[in-house]
């Protein structure tokens, strides 16, 4: 099966099970779970179910296209029940059974894994799911986003869809996935690896350390300060998507080793506050519009 | 008729390392519950667990609870009865208010005065009215170490129901029945696919195996006996030791068959204790990986087959690591050559990463990575790692120095002191991160340092256990276990010291920091030093902390000391008689040698009369004002006078002992021979005698008894508990 087909059929799959099919967020995000169709939408108390594929870029994996397992930009499906079904784990095994794996075949184990994400104000329980020893999903019901608790409780199943095409097409580098049509994933992404690792560590780029350093600071403050004045004009998606944009510029200037060990803690808690507003700011709204 | 109860509380899979504990758990706090409900059971509770159950088993419980008798009181006497003796209204109301006819009221004594008040006998419900109640009960007293909201809720008027994992399923039989149970689903979630969860009789066998129908089914039974068939027949194995037994007896089979064996000393037991309780039907597969990655270190390839894969390395010849592993499947696979084939291209994957580490990690020295520790922060208010380095070496070589007194091999341990974090900034260890120390020692060893160096650095993190057999050992340090000793010793006191400057303390169940396991690694290190490093050593805490600290900081060590030996098992009591002098000035050294002959004197009648009395010397030996002068009081009675020879035979063998820190079972023995004449001296002399100089002589008597029986314990503390 293609990377392209093992999509399609999740796709198809989840939707068959009562999900929207969704598109990626077009801001870089770190996970699926930054999207405002998991982060809000599991917020307040309204129901949704929702599937989408989330590219997902974390400068800190780049390894200029010769690993053959880390990515600096990597594909999850992302599935969010809410509230979760009481057949949510076989819902699950159904969904790899329509990809062809045959459980009957294979080791499949729920192993725990407890996910949380401190800038996000966000953690959940659960696992990871392991097939014959390697890591294909993780499985997570959400206890808290944004520092509140929620209710209900939303299910979280993210797949590593690199991963899972390795297993299937049984190859042992990323680059050799066959995406489609004949083409491989090395094909469609390896000059991209490539280039946007360079870009993550700032090498070999001609372009001074203090260069980068100045222009992603820069960038940083002045997005931070537009995404408050958008939340205080009530713009929360929008609001959103800068705070996102600020974490990512972050994770750039880490990545590139411009941030000292204290200043790092700063930024971090700065999205974190930032982040944390916004949900709050959404379940205000939410709760206004239910009672009014 | 007593009947057997059955509860199964089916679950989404818990967590390995919980599972032991919530089993005894279960079994424990049902056990309570049924007491509670007055529901008597004769047989000891039995107790199963899989990943997906939790099982409890009674063979007899009795049909209706016990019955009860109970004393209501009312009102007191004097509001009960009127001038002519008849019932007040108060008291006719309380009767009307408790069922019971007028002439059952009884007059009752209290500590408070009298009281009116009634008889009530309570016949005992039957036990399948009681048995819902009870499970309610068991669910909400259950605790976890990490608890989850999943929807849920109980009708017992306290809401929701938080648990380890969602709860899938509930089978609840007594006597082969069903007990009604239900938990209900909050109103937000409930819908067509959230469903309240009603008990039944059934359970549910492995998830993907079957010899009948569709795996996962529901499967019906109608006893215990019944229950452990069917699971049997589904492919679940309920007992954990059978698990157990069947895990170890398969490996150890398949490793002979590979030409080897489990290398049981790099596994240790964690494995083998964890995996039963990941599986419910265990088979072991092989697989085995390039010869190439035998290069690599073994520790990298053990790690990462133990610890990331849960894969059994194995041995062969002089335990060599052979290029195979073994693994555990919850699973009778149809082709198991599938299943090894992914394993290995999963663990292949897992080493290329590992060599591609090591060789970045290798360009360059050991010394490198220092430099690069100054991005890496070890605490906001103390610092980066490099800052630690430098403190670290420092103090090591200080206290190789002067406090180990070995000036020679102080070079040594700085070196060791100042590179010991290095590899926290290598990629291997960012990696594989319990591996630090470990890839530093390494690292270092290929850089050609010295084993006094590159083993001080390996094993540095350790002692972690408190335990006298816990790792290293003297054989494993080798040429470095003095090194050893000072870099250990420098880098957890930096850490604790420096935490708690910085504000950090542990509290109540929290310590992030694991400050408790760095003082205890202190503490043992001192407790075992002559062991660990041939030195024989008396040190105090005060001869090896520097920093500035203050009162917290001693009195929590103190605590660690104490900790630290109760841990070997001495009993609590001698632990304080012997921790009794200032923390500062302790040696827990002597204080080991002190309590390892202790137990032997503490059962004599002259010792106890020692301790008993011991009380009383002290609470009087404080009356003398020790500074005033020696107004030269005699001794006259013939008890006195024996005590004072007592002392004086005393004191310079106790002396002698002290200072030399050796023959503690004599000058305890000798110590409590003194127990009569101090008995004698209290039946005999009036110590406050009304002439001053007298009494002044009989204070000093004991005031040098005391000190001279402090300088082996406090042994006040030790006076037995009074039948």
């Amino acid at each position: 099966m293609t990377f392209q087909d093992l999509i399609l059929r999740l796709q198809h799959y989840w939707s068959a099970h009562g999900c929207l099919i969704q598109q990626p967020l077009d801001v870089e995000v770190g996970a699926g779970t930054s999207h405002p169709e998991t982060l809000l939408r599991v917020l307040g108390s309204r129901p949704w179910s929702v599937a989408y594929i989330q590219p997902s870029r974390r400068p800190d994996d780049g390894r200029f296209g010769q690993n053959p397992n880390r990515l600096f930009k990597h594909h999850q499906l992302q599935v969010i029940l809410k509230p979760s079904p009481d057949e949510v784990q076989q819902l699950y095994l159904d969904s790899l059974e329509a990809v062809g794996i045959n459980p009957r075949l294979h080791d499949i184990r729920f192993e725990e894994d407890n996910w949380e994400s401190p800038t996000l104000g966000a953690w959940g329980i659960g696992w990871q799911v392991m097939l014959d020893g390697t890591e294909i999903t993780q499985f997570t019901y959400f206890q808290q986003v944004g520092g509140m608790d929620l209710s209900p409780i939303s299910c979280e199943i993210t797949y590593g869809m690199e991963r899972i095409a390795m297993f299937l097409q049984k190859v042992d580098n990323v680059f050799d996935v066959e995406w489609g049509g004949g083409k491989t994933y090395g094909d469609v992404r390896l000059r991209e690896e490539v280039e946007q690792s360079k870009y993550a560590f700032n090498q070999q780029t001609g372009i001074s350390a203090e260069r980068y350093s100045t222009f992603h600071r820069h960038l940083f403050d002045e997005t931070y300060a537009f995404a408050q004045d958008l939340l205080k004009g009530g713009l929360i998606l929008p609001a959103l998507e800068h705070c996102l944009k600020c974490s990512h510029l972050f994770n750039l200037l880490d990545s590139s080793g411009s941030v000292g060990v204290t200043e790092r803690m700063a930024y971090i808690l700065r999205v974190r506050q930032l982040a944390l507003a916004i949900c709050k700011q959404y379940v205000e709204e939410e709760q206004g519009a239910a009672n009014g | 008729m007593d009947r057997e109860l059955l509860l199964e509380i089916g679950v989404e899979e818990i967590p390995a390392s919980w599972l032991p504990g919530l089993t005894t758990q279960l079994g424990q706090v049902l056990e309570a519950k049924l007491k509670e409900a007055r529901l008597d059971t004769d047989d000891p509770i039995e107790t199963f667990s899989t990943p997906r159950r939790l099982t409890v088993r009674s063979a007899h419980i009795a049909e209706r609870q016990t019955d009860l008798e109970e004393l209501v009181t009312g009102p007191p006497v004097s509001a009960a009865f009127a001038a002519d003796g008849s019932l007040t209204p108060a008291a006719a109301g309380f009767a009307k208010k408790q069922g019971v006819p007028e002439d059952r009221i009884e007059r009752i004594k209290t500590p408070k005065g009298e009281y009116i008040g009634v008889r009530k006998h309570q016949r005992g419900r039957a036990a399948v009215d009681v048995l819902p109640e009870v499970l309610s009960g068991v669910l909400r007293a259950m605790t976890f170490p990490k608890q989850m909201r999943w929807d849920a809720a109980l009708n017992d008027g306290k809401g929701e129901l938080p648990f380890g994992r969602p709860i899938r399923w509930i089978l609840y039989l007594y006597g082969g029945r069903v007990v009604p149970f239900t938990i209900a689903r909050s109103p937000l979630a409930q819908n067509s696919r959230v469903q309240e969860i009603n008990a039944g009789a059934n359970t549910y066998g492995h998830r993907f195996l079957t010899t009948t129908g569709r795996p996962g089914r529901a499967v019906k039974v109608k006893n215990f006996e019944d229950y452990r068939k069917r699971l049997a027949e589904h492919f679940v194995t309920l007992d954990r030791n059978e698990r157990h037994d069947r895990i170890a007896r398969e490996l150890d089979a398949e490793a002979r068959r590979r030409g080897g064996r489990i290398a049981r000393s790099l596994v240790g037991q964690g494995m083998l204790d964890e995996v039963p309780d990941l599986v419910e039907y265990p088979v072991v597969v092989s697989g085995s990986f390039a010869h190439e990655f035998l290069q690599l270190p073994e520790e990298v390839l053990t790690t990462t087959m133990i610890h990331h894969q849960h894969f059994f390395p194995i041995t062969g010849d002089q335990g060599k690591l052979q290029p195979v592993f073994l693994a555990v499947l919850n699973m009778q696979p149809e082709q198991p050559e599938v299943i090894a084939r992914n394993m290995e291209r999963v663990l292949t994957a897992r080493l290329r990463d590992a060599r591609f580490f090591f060789d970045a990690d290798r360009e360059k020295p050991l010394t490198h990575y220092v430099d690069r520790l100054a991005t890496v922060l070890f605490h906001k208010k103390l610092g980066t790692y490099q800052e630690k380095a430098t403190r670290v070496q420092e103090l090591a070589r200080w206290i190789c120095a002067d406090v180990l007194k070995r000036p020679d091999l102080a070079d040594h341990a700085a070196e060791a002191g100042r590179l010991c974090k290095a590899d926290l900034a290598t990629d291997m260890v960012r990696e594989l991160t319990e591996l630090q120390g470990t890839i530093g020692g390494i690292y270092a060893r290929e850089d050609g340092r010295p084993e006094e160096v590159w083993k001080a650095i390996y094993f540095h993190y350790l002692p972690v256990g408190v335990e006298a057999h816990a790792p290293p050992a003297q054989e494993q340090l080798g040429k470095a276990a003095i090194t050893w000793a000072a870099v250990s010793l420098a880098d957890k006191i930096d850490t604790v010291t420096g935490m708690f400057a910085a504000g950090e303390r542990p509290t109540g169940s929290r310590d992030p920091y694991g400050l408790r396991r760095a003082a205890q690694g202190i503490v043992r290190i001192l407790v075992d030093l002559p062991e660990l490093t041939g030195l024989d050593l008396r040190l105090s805490l005060g001869q090896l902390v520097r920093a500035d600290v203050d009162e917290a900081f001693w009195s929590f060590m103190a605590d660690r000391v104490r900790f630290v030996l109760e841990q070997r098992g001495y009993d609590p009591r001698n632990v304080r008689a012997v921790t009794h002098s200032a923390i500062t000035e302790l040696s827990a050294l002597t204080a080991k040698r002190k309590l390892e002959v202790l137990p032997e004197f503490t059962e004599s009648p002259e010792f106890r009369q020692l301790a008993i009395l011991f009380k009383r010397v002290k609470n009087i030996a404080k009356n003398l004002d020790a500074t005033a002068k020696d107004v030269g009081g005699r001794l006259t009675e013939p008890a006195e006078k024996a005590l004072a020879a007592e002392v004086d035979r005393l004191q310079p063998m106790i002396e002698a002992t002290v200072s030399s820190g050796t023959g503690y079972r004599q000058a305890f023995g000798e110590a409590a021979k003194a127990g009569p004449a101090v008995a004698k001296f209290f039946d005999d002399v009036m110590v406050m005698a009304d002439d001053p100089k007298l009494r002044d002589a009989r204070l000093r008597l004991l005031r040098r008894l005391e000190r001279l029986i402090l300088q082996l314990a406090d042994v006040s503390e030790i006076v037995p508990e009074e039948k």
